[in-house]
């Protein structure tokens, strides 16, 4: 789309360092639940290359600090405040109903069991750059792309690698859970979905 | 555009936090059961927030800490039992922590020219600046807020280098938040954040 308009060179004639142009989708990393790294792969330049141990260490220590990131929320309080409040409410409106075991537990067949919202840990993170999208699945896989500061859409992008990883990994007969990534396919889809996307601009 | 401003943090060199600051009501009281100590023992006025709670830095949480009921029976429990000051700590602590990783991974990843701006959850978003003698600057503001680095900017050059730097009573390391709690330092902030929500 806007075939036209995107091309780099026309917008910025000289730019010469890899700093300020575009680089669209830079990297992705996946992290099991345990905060170990089973995907890496780099699609352009724009990060530091660093050894297979630096990034381990590297995938461990963002499982940690997002672990971190989800319970700091400022007003946790408030919220456990006013859940707690509607608990209690529902309680007694489900105490005249019923009116049988007033023991504690939290929904006990009430109209609507509804659950604070859980708390989600870092989602975006921003640097001069550089810019990390993370996504945390339900089963505590995190997605983390890499891209430079002005691309657009990453969440599209996020979804899309998420299905292919859907797609290709997770039906992959021969894949183990939580083991390392090695499945073909899943490469050479991804780096395709990518490298449209860095050359859609 | 007004912004939520919920708190602001100040680390030094060594790691320390120097001064913290909330600007987010007290929550609540709790309903029924949770009523003994949790809201009486405080000296918590409902207006002048939780600025209290940092004025009593050097013994920490003589308040409650105590007989505080575990009759709730489950939710929150546990987090009454400890008082609101040492929690601010922790949190402080945990802020710093986090605000530390991740700034050595984005050095790591982007360069040693490269510097960590802020992060954000679906919660909050953290704002952060760091001087180059390694001060710290830390903001917690909602997460639909744009970019607080030139409000960080600001508060270092207007207020920390005005008030707390050329204060010649001040001292040169701040150990326990010395010299940085002094009015006019804490009316600028207050009147700055405000300003801005």
């Amino acid at each position: 789309m806007k075939d036209l308009v995107a091309c780099p060179t026309l917008v910025f004639p000289t730019v010469d360092d890899t700093n300020t142009a575009y680089r669209g989708v830079i990297a992705l990393l996946i992290i099991n639940k345990a905060g170990g790294l089973i995907y890496n792969r780099t699609f352009g330049e724009g990060l530091n290359q660093l050894n297979s141990n630096d990034y381990l260490v590297l995938a461990g220590t963002f499982h940690g600090v997002h672990a971190i990131t989800a319970r700091l929320n400022p007003l946790r309080e408030h919220q456990a405040a006013h859940y707690h409040a509607q608990q209690q409410h529902q309680h007694q409106a489900s105490g005249s109903l019923g009116g049988g075991g007033s023991s504690g537990g939290g929904g006990q067949g009430g109209p609507l069991p509804s659950r604070p919202e859980p708390p989600s840990g870092l989602e975006v993170m921003e640097t001069e750059n550089f810019r990390l999208q993370c996504f945390n699945t339900q089963t505590g896989t995190k997605f983390l792309l890499f891209t430079d500061t002005m691309q657009a859409n990453v969440d599209v992008a996020m979804r899309k690698v998420y299905d292919l990883y859907a797609d290709y990994v997770m039906k992959n007969p021969f894949y183990q859970l939580e083991m390392p990534v090695r499945c073909d396919m899943f490469d050479r889809k991804l780096n395709s979905y990518i490298r449209e996307i860095n050359n859609s601009r | 555009m007004p912004v939520q401003v919920f708190s602001f943090y100040i680390f030094d060199r060594h790691t320390e936090c120097i001064y913290s600051k909330l600007w987010i009501a007290p929550p609540p009281p709790r309903p029924l059961s949770t009523v003994p100590a949790h809201t009486s023992n405080h000296e918590l006025s409902p207006s002048p927030t939780a600025t209290a709670l940092h004025r009593q830095s050097a013994p920490p949480a003589s308040t409650t800490t105590s007989a505080v009921g575990s009759n709730n029976g489950g939710g929150g429990a546990y987090r009454d039992s400890r008082s609101a000051a040492a929690r601010a700590k922790d949190d402080a602590k945990l802020i710093f922590g986090t605000v530390f990783s991740l700034r050595n991974m984005v050095r790591k990843l982007g360069g040693d020219d490269d510097a960590f701006i802020s992060y954000r959850t679906a919660q909050y978003k953290l704002h952060y600046y760091e001087t180059p003698s390694s001060l710290r600057f830390a903001m917690l503001t909602e997460p639909g807020a744009l970019s607080m680095r030139n409000v960080l900017h600001q508060i270092y050059i207007n207020l920390w280098v005005e008030y707390v730097v050329k204060n010649p009573l001040s001292p040169v390391e701040h150990k326990n938040g010395e010299g940085v709690k002094n009015e006019m330092f804490e009316m600028g902030l207050d009147k700055f954040v405000r300003g801005l929500m």
